[in-house]
């Protein structure tokens, strides 16, 4: 696709967005991501952006993966310690890395870089329509299944009727672009009827009931990788992908391997997306504490991820760290429902008395955001910074006596650790600074199991929660009133009015604007602590070469390869 | 492991198990650690005080134990080495050591300086004062250590009178439970038993109480036939005592003996399995300062010959705890033979 | 002889029964299902599922019909062969546990390969010359590897072999295939905990033997020394280690678990610790039997060994 085609049907709002960015209200690099959605191909976006467009392949073939490298070596087995999971049914996997496990044989119909833009994949470019309600996808041409069919228009309407199959049970449902194509019928969710048509052979058109801007990047969230129309779980029954690699084995809790696919029914495979490197990709099972070590031993050449606890362990060995910006968060919440959190005064006087900007140093040295007590971070497109917190302790003294706890108060927090021991240590950076306040604080440690059994009824709980592309997402999923994961309770009409506002909004900046209003209000009702937006930390070794850093740990492994 | 001698020659022991002082100042050091690990929370503020008649307690335990057992070299090493543990676990509040879960200066290396302050063992993965952590970490494994065992043996003691005494239906019964226990490796019945209710102190207590009673029970059992053949109980059953008072007043204080040493390498044992438990993540749980959740913590951050100090510490420590046990056994046994 | 085995199986067969159905009502508890969902679907989907979805969810895994029959069913399967499902691993638990039973065999094979010989020619040179000092200084040896516990010789050994030298691989998890350099140091690590405490028992039997009327005769009759050790003494001196040894099977199967972990290795100890965790109920079941089996069959080898070895028994 040239950039001529694109600009002579380029969607109203990329104008309205390039407006934005020249009177300065739209920064360049969220105009690139916001354009490219809107359809322009990320080469075309950045350079209307006057941005570098960083190094991915600009020709012809308009394909999403990084350019390849000249010193380039073909060639080679890449192994990675991550835990190895079930693979079964990939509309409802549960965690990032039984995708990382499919992510080279099952391919997704757009693909979000490093970069955050996201790029047509499967799908070869798409348009919206003016209202955003109707998305024409067009497919590439030339993609191949491994058992020698076409990939085609019946292959995606094959997987969108499965996502939104209830008794299914995929998460996918869940996404706002495939909620907007489901109605409620007799208290089950249905797919409307026409929500999708396919148009030809490689165009295929989705009718939604409410405009929805994220349809492209909701198309790499990791449940919605593209299976084949014939389709029938369990995966390993039938290992059929379009992927340069395809799955030989895999053991769950022990090893998944990924050989190149080089034929087909005799006939030579041609990939589509040009030239894979690696010969084979292995994942051994290694449980997180364990991944550095097997690394450091030399069994792997590169790892999923490891805490911030094992940093300088991974300085001390031989190999590159990378560490990727992200909107993982610990949500320090407090039940507004429960004693004695049901006063405001008491949660205001737990806030005021802890410095984010101070704990984040004590948690995570390098790295990372400070957080402001609401959920939205730096790196979500719609994030817009609130007045800076100031800590306050005679103020929140002052507030305890009011509240009736003159002498101070005693409150324990639930911590599980779910993501690692920096849980515990961020909520003792707490202690020490409620302390001053006159509020001690106990921290009851529980296993990770157990604490997902009452992350949403404990009073006052420490809760990670995972990266979300957009701040409107999770701050709907999180704290609109009634939603199953309002662990905090928080009912705010003002709030959801606010958020309401924001989602329907689709002027970027305006929608800024609104999404700080709902998150002010959070803030100021002191829901919970928020110190800190982590970075993720992996790392390979010298000789892995292109090895990509992703904010949701997504590999892609395309354009890597062994020295 | 748990098969034991168990020696005849009663006079040591007795000395021990006898003298009324003694158990006294084994009360007045015991309590007031048992109430500080267990509820210096609830008792807060000054929670420290109650640890206050304990130290002299302990230090003159120890010279009683010392003048006690001067006749075996090996029982006063293991002597001193447990009491070397359990003055730290009384006096831990009162030494000038930093606080052991305050994060001071990450992965400083053993004898170095740091922010003006000089760290004889280091710190760890989180900056917290290594000896500080070793120190206080003996607190939570003699405190849940002892009472553990303390327990099973009240349990098996208790089971194994009715069933030596008694005999009959009782002991069929009582004896088919502790075969079906026994029939388990160890380590299966913990994990299954912690894995159900929840890893604690407390749970601990209950899991150790379920593997190590039945073995108690069947020393207690084979003693209990034993003795009650003896012409006292006679005397008191022809007295028309009821058996409960036999088991208690006659049984019991004449099988004291024989399980002193038992008691000692059992505490051993107690030992090793919470700090293996809390390895596994089935034990004591962060933040407090813990021998096996050092290990833990550390087993995956230092995994390098530099940091390994931080795994050398608590390892050293915890075999030194059991090494002092085992002596203690090994010498209570060698002077009870030589009686 | 054969009414005291028969017994005993019986009495194993009753303790299976006893104890699989304690499990069973065990991880029936809602508190298990829930932990089990939650490893499967993650925490935040488990609290996003309607009630109904939820009972779908446990029916689909047939977690809603009573315990008690599905502990019926179970017994069934078993009785036919079919040892269940792992949940987490996603596999028939039967091939699964063969594969970890396997590899702890490995390890068992070789712990008892350098226990038996060290141990017993320690503990008969010490029983030799009782209060000796080489009597004095392996009984003070043994007592003190026997004082290390697992983890800390795992530990010191590592900081040794792997870190510090770096001769040996600091985990064991052999994702290459079997390595039999990483096999060194677990085996070392369980060798250095057992072979101090079956070397005493072996030293208390030998010194017992030595002191014993028949020795003492012999020696005075002028029999060469090391004739009298070797022809006389020792066949009666090893009957205890023999049972002993045997019994040391139940052990190491607790012993395992911790060495498994630790290096990683994938044996049958590690897999009962994570099945425990997740909760994979019918591999933990079937853990169980595979330890109780071992535990009952290792003490009916041991008698019977005891018996054969001991002819005052046989014969009386």
């Amino acid at each position: 696709m040239s950039t001529n085609e694109t600009s002579s049907k380029m969607h109203p709002k990329v104008r309205e967005a390039q407006e934005q960015m020249d009177s300065g209200r739209l920064s360049r690099r969220e105009f690139v991501r916001y354009a490219a959605l809107l359809g322009v191909g990320a080469g075309a976006a950045y350079a209307m952006a006057g941005l570098p467009s960083p190094a991915v392949a600009q020709d012809a073939a308009n394909l999403p993966f990084p350019a390849d490298d000249a010193n380039a070596k073909a060639g080679g087995i890449l192994k990675v310690a991550m835990q190895v999971q079930k693979i079964d049914d990939p509309a409802t996997f549960s965690w990032t890395q039984a995708s990382n496990q499919t992510r080279h044989m099952l391919e997704y119909l757009a693909m979000t870089g490093p970069d955050n833009v996201t790029r047509p994949m499967l799908a070869e470019r798409w348009e919206a329509s003016e209202d955003l309600k109707t998305w024409t996808f067009y497919l590439r041409k030339g993609v191949k299944w491994h058992n020698g069919d076409d990939f085609t228009a019946e292959d995606v309407k094959f997987n969108f009727e499965r996502w939104t199959n209830p008794d299914l049970g995929s998460s996918n449902i869940g996404l706002s672009s495939v909620s907007a194509m489901v109605e409620d019928k007799d208290g089950k969710k249905s797919l409307i009827d026409g929500a999708i048509e396919i148009v030809d052979d490689h165009t295929i058109r989705f009718n939604l009931t409410k405009p929805v801007l994220s349809f492209p990047e909701d198309m790499y969230n990791y449940p919605t990788a593209i299976v084949h129309r014939g389709f029938k779980p369990p995966l390993d029954s039938s290992m059929n992908g379009t992927g340069a690699y395809t799955i030989t084995e895999n053991v769950v809790g022990d090893r998944c391997i990924l050989k190149k696919v080089t034929e087909v029914g005799g006939q030579p495979f041609e990939y589509w997306g040009g030239t894979v490197f690696l010969d084979e990709i292995h994942y051994y099972n290694f449980d997180a504490d364990n991944q550095l070590t097997a690394f450091a031993g030399q069994s792997v050449d590169a790892i999923y991820d490891f805490g911030v606890e094992q940093m300088e362990l991974a300085k001390a060995i031989d190999g590159n760290i990378i560490a990727a910006r992200t909107a993982q968060c610990l949500c320090c919440r407090m039940r507004v429902d429960a004693e004695p959190f049901t006063d405001e005064r008491v949660r205001k006087a737990v806030t005021m008395a802890i410095d984010n900007a101070a704990i984040k140093p004590l948690v995570y040295p390098e790295g990372g955001d400070v957080g402001e007590n609401h959920h939205v971070a730096p790196v979500h497109p719609d994030y817009q910074a609130l007045a800076p917190l100031t800590r306050d302790v005679e103020g929140a003294k002052a507030l305890l006596a009011e509240a009736g706890h003159p002498d101070g108060i005693t409150l324990t927090i639930d911590v599980g650790n779910t993501d690692g021991p920096w849980h515990q240590t961020a909520a003792e950076a707490m202690r020490d600074q409620l302390k001053d306040a006159g509020i001690t604080l106990n921290i009851n440690v529980i296993p990770a199991s157990k604490y997902w059994e009452i992350w949403t009824q404990t009073p006052f709980g420490a809760t990670a929660w995972t990266h979300r592309p957009l701040g409107t997402m999770v701050m709907s999923l999180g704290y609109r009133t009634g939603v199953p994961w309002n662990e905090s309770g928080f009912a705010s009409p003002e709030f959801d009015a606010a958020l309401d506002e924001a989602e329907a909004t689709l002027d970027v900046e305006a929608r800024k604007g609104l999404l700080a209003k709902a998150a002010q209000i959070l803030q100021d009702a002191s829901v919970m602590v928020m110190p800190i937006w982590r970075p993720v930390y992996c790392m390979a070794s010298k000789s892995v070469n292109g090895y990509p850093a992703h904010p949701t740990q997504y590999h892609q492994f395309n354009k890597v390869w062994m020295s | 492991m748990a098969v034991t001698e168990i020696p005849s020659g009663p006079s040591v022991l007795d000395r021990l198990s006898k003298p009324k002082p003694v158990a006294v100042l084994v009360l007045l050091m015991w309590l007031p650690l048992m109430a500080y690990v267990m509820f210096g929370q609830a008792i807060g503020g000054e929670a420290r005080a109650v640890l206050l008649p304990a130290i002299p307690a302990t230090l003159m335990l120890y010279v009683l134990g010392i003048r006690a057992f001067r006749e075996s070299r090996v029982a006063v090493i293991g002597l001193t080495l447990v009491f070397f543990w359990l003055l730290m676990a009384v006096s831990a509040p009162y030494l000038p050591l930093m606080d052991p879960n305050k994060p001071i200066a990450p992965f400083t290396t053993p004898f170095t300086e740091r922010n003006d302050l000089f760290f004889w063992l280091g710190t760890d993965f989180k900056g917290r004062d290594m000896l500080s952590r070793m120190i206080w970490g003996c607190q939570r494994v003699l405190v849940w250590g002892v009472t553990a065992t303390m327990v099973a043996y009240v349990v098996g003691a208790m089971f194994g009178l009715i069933s030596g005494y008694l005999a009959g239906w009782w002991d069929e019964i009582i004896s088919f439970v502790a075969n079906v226990l026994l029939s388990f490796p160890v380590m299966v019945l913990f994990i299954v038993i912690l894995n159900y209710l929840g890893p604690s102190g407390f749970n601990i207590v209950v899991a150790v109480t379920f593997a190590s009673a039945p073995a108690i029970m069947r020393i207690v059992r084979g003693l209990a036939l034993d003795i009650k053949t003896r012409d006292y109980v006679y005397a008191a059953q022809t007295r028309g005592e009821h058996p409960l008072y036999i088991m208690i007043f006659e049984l019991l204080p004449n099988v004291r003996g024989p399980i002193i040493v038992d008691a000692c390498l059992r505490l051993g044992y107690t030992t090793v399995a919470i700090t293996t438990l809390t390895f596994l993540g089935l034990g004591l749980q962060p933040p407090d300062p813990d021998w096996g959740l050092m290990i833990r913590e550390s087993a995956k951050t230092a995994m390098l010959w530099k940091f390994s100090y931080m795994l050398l510490v608590p390892a050293l420590a915890v075999s030194s705890l059991i090494l002092g046990f085992n002596l203690m056994a090994d010498g209570l046994r060698e002077m009870s033979l030589r009686d | 002889m054969l009414k005291l085995i028969l017994r005993r199986l019986v009495q194993m067969v009753l303790i299976m029964a006893v104890s699989s159905l304690l499990l069973f009502a065990i991880f029936d508890t809602p508190e298990f299902k829930k932990r089990l969902a939650v490893q499967e679907l993650g925490g935040f989907a488990v609290s996003a599922l309607t009630e109904e979805s939820y009972k779908s969810w446990l029916a689909a895994r047939g977690l809603d019909v009573p315990f008690y029959q599905r502990y019926a069913n179970w017994v069934g399967n078993i009785l036919s062969g079919d040892l269940g499902f792992s949940y987490e691993k996603n596999r028939p638990v039967a091939p699964l546990l063969a594969d970890r039973l396997a590899n702890t065999g490995i390890l068992a094979f070789f712990v008892f390969a350098l226990m038996i010989p060290l141990s017993l020619i320690l503990g008969i040179l010490a029983g030799m010359k009782e209060g000796s000092l080489q009597d004095r200084t392996i009984s003070f040896v043994s007592v003190f590897t026997t004082s290390i516990p697992e983890i800390a010789s795992a530990i010191l050994l590592t900081i040794i072999f792997a870190l510090g030298l770096g001769w040996l691989p600091v985990k064991s998890a052999m994702i290459g295939g079997f390595n039999f350099r990483e096999l060194i140091l677990p085996v070392l690590t369980l060798v250095i905990y057992d072979f101090g405490y079956v070397a005493r028992m072996t030293r208390a039997s030998m010194a017992e033997v030595m002191t014993s009327q028949y020795i003492r005769t012999a020696i005075l009759k002028g029999l060469p020394y090391r004739r009298v050790v070797m022809r006389h003494a020792l066949r009666n001196a090893l009957i205890a280690p023999f049972t002993l040894i045997v019994l040391q099977l139940n052990w190491l199967l607790s012993g395992v678990v911790v060495v498994e972990v630790f290096f990683e290795y994938d044996g049958f100890g590690k897999l009962l610790l994570e099945a425990a965790l997740f909760p994979d109920v019918e591999v933990v079941q079937a853990c169980t039997l595979v330890a109780v089996a071992v535990a009952v069959l290792s003490q009916i080898i041991s008698d019977i060994g005891y018996t054969f070895l001991n002819p005052r028994i046989r014969f009386a």
